[in-house]
């Protein structure tokens, strides 16, 4: 088994390299690969050839909520961009803190931390308030490199930060590990490495006159104010709230539903007209190349599934002795997160936590030190959903590894900090109160 | 120019509509294929989880139940199984009590396809097989395999998080539609929340003394080959648990029902019912994360290189060789154990004991196969066979 696994799992890698060298895109060259592996796994009827559509359209719903939630945010964070609420919301708050930087980038910080962390998702965070803080950290003379840079790490703690941890939740729930309990172990980690984050790459200031030029070139809407720009933040946000305050008697919208709405009260409270249908037709073209990632990703996973190359890497990552595996899950867990984004968690995460349970490590802490690492696999290719938003909100038009490259600093303090959680879990347990 | 793209658009049009009919129509029916269940001598009653919540009727949540009367009086228990439906030994187990069972004291209540949604659901990113056959002396029986959760068709949206009730603890968001995490289920809740409140009603109203919630669970997961039982039933558990050990010879350690992890049938029955809760647990090589393919055939007999390499590394929390893990050992297990709990409890309360016979235990299971209780569909009264 271990052969024929390997030969597929070749072909898969080989065929996205081909794929890439014949310049396709990250898409079409994943999809190719996904074709190789279904056909070469079809040799050994895993999958058997007649199941091999079937296998692919199943795969393409895995993400189907991510998708959904991905284009229903930034239609609502369009619509506010149209009405010319960003331009009014960047230029408020650079004129009204630039005299006090630190506390302006600590303010942002939180502005990004606060959607992922009620949400679980790093992207609702760059799609909801990506692109007015790039701004305003333009307009706070952060240089144009370290921009995406910050919201990078930002959004990937937020999606790290509690209430609501994606990878934890599927981690418990494949452990059966109750959910509780991790507030200070991912509270705490969060709030400091997000601040270590905004010093590290925030605190050089560009010249003063970049203020000033920033500022002449913001064109204001007329009619655009506070009110028209925050009540569709706050119908979002009481969305979200409210259904944590009155689980029981309010109805479950789900974030599309609820971005959805809050779009609707961005477009009627605008201050000009608006066609929505241009501007949703503009989002999908925006997003449709990370969209389409979402979806092959979905088939590629079901092809390793089912052709065995899945179990294959959990396996090469469980028969890893345990020193040389603390060395290499800072390596391990991000790549995961990069090829597989959430199914990383799944495939490598659940039998992972069992092992260093067994062994002693406490549960809670290694999940929480495990969730500080995957977030930096988000900005990893070929999926990169976190760098390539970042990027996109941003406005950052130059080489994507120029993003991981400036936030080599941050990536590093978090690997650390999440493989010393790990290591020392029995220590940190006292963090733990449920 | 413009023609030629608009040949290409509709060339590819064509090429991805045939691909999405080929690949989509093979899930249709798996949705609506249904599974034939031969009622035994011992089945005096069929009945609807709607029967106790009627706003379940005409649902996908709706369910069959199988009631099993003895002549005498005496107590209750309530079998569910497919609570899971990737975790299929469950619902064989309890497709051969339907059978073979005759109730002579007290009466059975049987559900196969607990979470029926999640029966007729699919995992997608798993690479399942859409069905899986047993072997019978009469040809194959297909069973439809299906997933751990409901189908979003039946139930969404999820929320960005779950709060489970009454207890507002928070929860990965597709427990909300998994049926191990909705106990003790809402009234006015979403579909899952109903189809526990409904089992709960079926506890409450009957009185029902016994409910054993069958499952089964990854080799490299530690609560995997054993009995979950709360503080009250713990009694009957550890003495099924030694009984089966010593007259049949197999593991079935026991775990403690955890009071901080809501949501699960054996915690949350015990605490808002007088019922007893069990949950069994036996090993299934197929869910394990490091395998090979997820196919049939590892379905059937758990057997796989990787699992065996990482035994020896001293990995996994079963025993595992060769000989992998069958379905029949799975099957036999839950059958034992089944029996061993329903008979140490009607020896403490004899009163309310239940006394089954003619179900087939762990020895025969793994000398004659699962197909060996199935009775050929075509030569048993139509009447006697329940589509579900």
């Amino acid at each position: 088994m271990l052969v024929q696994t390997l030969f597929i799992s070749l072909i898969i890698i080989l065929a996205f390299v081909v794929a890439k060298w014949k310049k396709l895109s990250v898409e079409l060259s994943l999809f190719t690969a996904t074709l190789a592996g279904a056909l070469s796994g079809a040799i050994f009827a895993t999958p058997p050839l007649v199941e091999i559509p079937r296998q692919l359209v199943e795969g393409s719903f895995t993400y189907l909520d991510v998708v959904l939630v991905f284009f229903t945010a930034t239609l609502f964070i369009a619509i506010i961009q149209e009405s010319g609420g960003i331009d009014f919301a960047v230029r408020s708050t650079v004129v009204y803190f630039s005299r006090q930087r630190f506390l302006a980038l600590f303010l942002l910080m939180i502005i990004v931390l606060i959607p992922g962390a009620l949400t679980g998702a790093g992207s609702v965070s760059l799609l909801v308030v990506g692109a007015p803080v790039a701004l305003a950290l333009r307009g706070l003379g952060v240089s144009d490199n370290k921009i995406p840079a910050i919201l990078f790490i930002l959004a990937g703690l937020a999606a790290a930060a509690p209430p609501v941890n994606i990878w934890a939740m599927i981690l418990c729930a494949g452990t059966a590990i109750p959910y509780v309990g991790f507030e200070l172990p991912l509270g705490l980690p969060v709030i400091i490495l997000g601040t270590i984050t905004i010093l590290i790459l925030g605190r050089r200031q560009q010249e003063r006159g970049q203020l000033d030029e920033f500022l002449s070139k913001i064109k204001l809407t007329p009619g655009m104010n506070w009110f028209r720009l925050l009540i569709p933040f706050v119908v979002f946000f009481a969305l979200v709230i409210i259904y944590r305050l009155f689980p029981f008697s309010f109805p479950i919208l789900g974030l599309p539903l609820e971005f959805l709405i809050a779009s609707l009260a961005a477009y009627f409270l605008s201050p000009k007209k608006l066609n929505l249908i241009k501007i949703a037709s503009s989002t999908v073209e925006k997003l449709l190349p990370l969209l389409a990632t979402m979806v092959i990703v979905g088939m590629l996973q079901q092809i390793m599934a089912a052709s065995g190359v899945k179990g294959l890497i959990s396996y090469a990552v469980l028969i890893i002795p345990l020193g040389l595996l603390f060395f290499l899950l800072p390596f391990i867990i991000p790549i995961s997160e990069g090829v597989l984004t959430y199914g990383g968690a799944a495939i490598i995460g659940i039998p992972l936590v069992w092992y260093l349970n067994s062994l002693g490590y406490h549960a809670t802490i290694v999940i929480s030190g495990l969730s500080l690492l995957w977030p930096l696999g988000d900005g990893l290719p070929p999926t990169a959903l976190i760098g390539r938003l970042s990027a996109i909100v941003s406005g950052y038009e130059g080489n994507y590894w120029r993003i991981l490259k400036e936030a080599w600093l941050p990536w590093i303090i978090i690997t650390v900090t999440g493989i010393l959680m790990i290591l020392f879990s029995s220590k940190l347990s006292f963090l733990v109160i449920s | 120019m413009k023609n030629k793209l608009f040949r290409f658009k509709i060339v590819w049009g064509i090429i991805f509509a045939i691909f999405i009919l080929a690949g989509g129509y093979p899930l249709y029916r798996h949705r609506h294929y249904s599974v034939q269940l031969i009622c035994g001598p011992g089945v005096t009653e069929i009945k609807k989880l709607s029967d106790y919540f009627p706003p379940l009727k005409d649902t996908m949540a709706d369910t069959t139940i199988f009631v099993l009367q003895g002549k005498e009086p005496g107590g209750k228990a309530l079998i569910l199984a497919n609570t899971h439906s990737n975790e299929p030994e469950g619902m064989l187990a309890v497709t051969i009590m339907i059978e073979k069972a005759v109730v002579e004291k007290g009466t059975l209540y049987l559900i196969p396809f607990f979470n029926h949604s999640g029966g007729v659901n699919t995992r997608p990113g798993e690479g399942y097989p859409l069905y899986f056959s047993i072997p019978t002396p009469w040809g194959k029986k297909t069973f439809r395999m299906g997933n751990r959760d409901a189908s979003p068709l039946d139930q969404w949206p999820d929320p960005d998080v779950y709060i489970h009730y009454p207890e507002k603890q928070m929860l990965s968001y597709l427990d909300i539609r998994n049926t191990n995490r909705t106990w003790p289920g809402r009234k006015n809740g979403l579909p899952m929340e109903q189809v526990t409140y409904a089992a709960m009603e079926l506890l409450r109203k009957e009185k029902v003394d016994l409910a054993i919630d069958l499952h089964g669970a990854e080799t490299m997961f530690p609560v995997t080959n054993c009995i979950v039982a709360p503080e009250k039933s713990m009694r009957i558990a550890t003495l099924a648990s030694l009984t089966v050990k010593s007259m049949e010879g197999f593991e079935n350690h026991l775990e403690s029902s955890p009071s901080k992890f809501r949501g699960l049938s054996h915690r949350e029955i015990g605490d808002y019912s007088d019922t007893l809760p069990f949950l069994l647990e036996c090993p299934i090589p197929f869910l394990d994360q490091p395998t090979g393919p997820k196919t049939e055939k590892l379905l059937l007999d758990g057997k796989d290189s990787f699992l065996l390499s990482l035994a020896k590394k001293k990995k996994l929390f079963v025993p595992y060789d060769q000989s992998g893990w069958p379905i029949e050992k799975r099957v036999g297990q839950h059958l034992s154990v089944i029996l061993e709990i329903i008979k140490q409890y009607s020896r403490k309360m004899p009163a309310r004991a239940i006394v089954i016979k003619d179900v087939p235990r762990y020895p025969e299971l793994v000398k004659n196969g699962v197909g060996y209780y199935f009775s050929d569909p075509t030569k048993v009264d139509p009447k006697k066979i329940v589509n579900q």
